[in-house]
């Protein structure tokens, strides 16, 4: 079952992160790449829940735009985990030369040659053109919701 | 010269972005919120307000570090974000998972609910539903009580109104059962027939009628046709009487076709025959006023001259000589002949008579006061009750007075053979006339001699000692005047019952009142 599978996925990474301090009183010492595989678990389980989602809205067979925006918001959103995830395995496999940085942050270069990590890297890096646009639609959905909902009270106040 | 790819746009769009985001992310939030308090009942607006807070807060830690590294970096600072960094990216991740919790946790949460809603949607309707139900049932429960309730008073008035038309009839209603028993009688045939209600006895039908073969024929033609209209017979009294009635009855049929019984009315004829007699006698006595009439004219001439040429015999003959005695002998017979003559002119109105006003209370006293010696002497009491104001009438006094000498003598003869008794004089006003009733306590008149008593000769007295012309000049008398002369025996009296006796009641029109009424045909009326 869907719900049973992501219920777990949901626990493991919220106690482990309540976990993360390194000072803290554990039995078990979470140090390395913990964070990171936390991190990424937590995207495949966003994805996973936005996929629930957009199943749940279309099954419902809910019609209007605003539940056409909010279809759209749920593909973007899982495209953009999907590309999160594999942004962060580029960064983790990218090595510490790839970038550099002698003219300052802002004229910071990815070092030639571009291989297919450092491209993945790169293209990864501009996840923004994905969730931007995503929440950009979550936001036109719920402004859809709300004219509708107005329209329709007027109607009913007439 | 290093050659290689600027990350100056990822680094621009990363800034911009965030910014974006977090704009974006806000005004969601604040649609669903704006939503959720529109229509707080709705489920859906709840779920997309937590899971916008959710995208909101996580964009929000997201874009902020984001920020704050990509200004920490420009500003040379990366020591400071390698410090910040686990922090950010550990609230980073707190908030991605928190929002995939909020999408799938709170989704079936609100699913569970419009479940549970939904259940309970349908156990409202189903409790509406029930609801209604039980309306319409005491609905109908109601229209059926108030429709019992308006029944039952039609049923206790219809049942009212015949039990007072069977109760109130003067007729004899009475019901019988398949063995011929009387099982509910009024009080009307209880009267009629002389029985007492309160009695335990059992009344058959066989007991009522007198002649056999009316019962034979009763029982014949209800079983025959049904139904009876209108069979003329006599009903025994428990005295031993006869009451003649008219009957119809209605036999009552069982499912089978059985005779259950049946229902009987009875109008007791017995007035209506006592009047269709005195009609007659009436159109007898007409017939004879108007024979008598023109004997009495034809007769009376002889009777003059047989007079006079006695009385010139007895000038010629010596007084106290056999022929002397033998014409006053004729003389004396002859008057007595003219005397009858002239009683049957004034039975027919054909004498003469003068008109003036009078008071019967005077005609009354002047009648004691000649008759009361000799009443006194036959151990008569009289007993006068003179009405006041009583009205004047116009009539012959002298005629009047002949009318009530004559009244008063029979209730003398009637007093005699028991050796005395009371007589009434009362007078009194009703509805513009004068009434005067005559009432004696003797052994009355017996039924059958009720219609006969005004034709002229009826008489019960031996031979010699009355004409039977008394009453029927009296009759002719008070109807020459305009009223009428009734006769009762026995006497009913509202306050004493029935008493044993005559009494005579003669209406008379009060003078002037113009009303000089249409004798009276049937003389007895009371």
């Amino acid at each position: 079952m869907i719900p049973a599978c992501l219920r777990i996925l949901a626990l493991t990474p919220l106690v482990t992160v309540m976990l993360f301090c390194q000072d803290a009183w554990a039995l078990q010492t979470h140090g390395g790449i913990e964070g990171v595989v936390v991190h990424q678990v937590a995207h495949i389980q966003y994805l996973g829940a936005l996929g629930y989602l957009l199943w749940d809205i279309r099954r419902s067979g809910f019609a209007g735009v605003g539940w056409l925006y909010l279809q759209r918001f749920c593909w973007l959103m899982m495209i953009w985990n999907g590309l999160a995830f594999i942004g962060h395995l580029a960064q983790m496999n990218l090595s510490e030369d790839a970038v550099s940085t002698e003219d300052g942050y802002l004229s910071a270069l990815l070092l030639l040659p571009v291989s297919f990590g450092r491209w993945l890297y790169y293209v990864t890096a501009l996840d923004h053109l994905v969730i931007t646009p995503a929440l950009f639609f979550l936001f036109l959905a719920m402004r859809s919701f709300s004219r509708a909902a107005v329209s329709e009270k007027m109607e009913d106040g007439r | 010269m290093i050659a290689g790819i600027p990350l100056l746009p990822a680094i621009l769009l990363d800034i911009i972005g965030s910014a974006a985001n977090i704009v974006f992310a806000f005004l969601a939030w604040r649609y669903a919120r704006s939503l959720s308090r529109r229509q707080p009942g709705n489920f859906v607006w709840g779920y997309l307000f937590y899971v916008t807070f959710a995208i909101a807060a996580f964009t929000i830690s997201r874009a902020v570090g984001h920020l704050v590294k990509q200004f920490l970096l420009i500003a040379g600072q990366g020591a400071i974000w390698a410090e910040i960094s686990p922090y950010s990216g550990g609230f980073n991740t707190l908030f991605m998972i928190s929002v995939a919790a909020v999408m799938i946790f709170y989704h079936k949460g609100v699913q569970a609910y419009q479940a549970l809603e939904h259940e309970a949607g349908k156990l409202k309707n189903a409790n509406r539903d029930l609801a209604a139900v039980a309306a319409q049932l005491r609905d109908l429960n109601q229209t059926l009580e108030q429709k019992v309730e308006e029944r039952t008073e039609e049923l206790s008035q219809s049942e009212k109104k015949f039990r007072h038309l069977f109760s109130a009839s003067k007729d004899m209603v009475f019901f019988s059962d398949a063995d011929n028993r009387v099982v509910d009688m009024n009080d009307s045939g209880f009267e009629m027939l002389g029985y007492c209600r309160e009695e335990d006895s059992v009344l058959q039908i066989t007991d009522i009628f007198a002649d056999p073969d009316d019962r034979d024929a009763f029982a014949a033609r209800l079983s025959l046709d049904g139904y009876i209209k209108d069979l003329n017979v006599d009903l025994a009294r428990r005295d031993g009487k006869v009451v003649s009635v008219l009957l119809s009855a209605t036999a009552i049929i069982g499912e089978g076709g059985e005779i259950l019984g049946s229902e009987v009315i009875a109008k007791d004829l017995t007035r209506v025959k006592t009047m269709m007699e005195q009609l007659a006698a009436s159109e007898k006595m007409a017939s004879v006023g108007q024979m008598a009439a023109g004997v009495a004219h034809e007769i009376n001439t002889p009777l003059g001259i047989i007079l006079g040429y006695t009385q010139l015999l007895m000038d010629d003959v010596q007084e106290g000589s056999d022929p002397y005695q033998s014409l006053q002998v004729i003389e004396r017979q002859t008057k007595a002949s003219r005397k009858i003559v002239a009683d049957l002119l004034k039975f027919s109105r054909q004498s003469g008579s003068t008109r003036e006003e009078i008071d019967l209370n005077d005609i009354l006293a002047d009648v004691v006061a000649v008759t009361e010696h000799t009443l006194g002497l036959s151990h008569i009491a009289v007993h006068r009750q003179f009405a006041e104001g009583l009205p004047r009438i116009d009539g012959d006094p002298e005629k009047l007075r002949q009318v009530f000498v004559n009244l008063v003598n029979n209730a003398h003869h009637a007093m005699l053979d028991q050796g005395g008794g009371e007589l009434l004089l009362r007078t009194r006003s009703e509805n513009g006339e004068a009434v005067v009733e005559i009432r004696d306590s003797g052994h009355g008149i017996p039924e059958k001699h009720l219609a006969k008593i005004f034709e002229p000769f009826f008489t019960t007295k031996p031979v010699g000692q009355g004409t039977g012309l008394g009453l029927s000049v009296s009759y002719g008398i008070i109807h020459e005047h305009g009223g009428t002369i009734g006769v009762e025996s026995p006497v009913h009296d509202q306050q004493q019952g029935t008493l044993p006796g005559t009494l005579f009641r003669v209406r008379l029109p009060a003078s002037g009142s113009g009303t000089r009424q249409i004798a009276d045909r049937f003389g007895a009326q009371a």
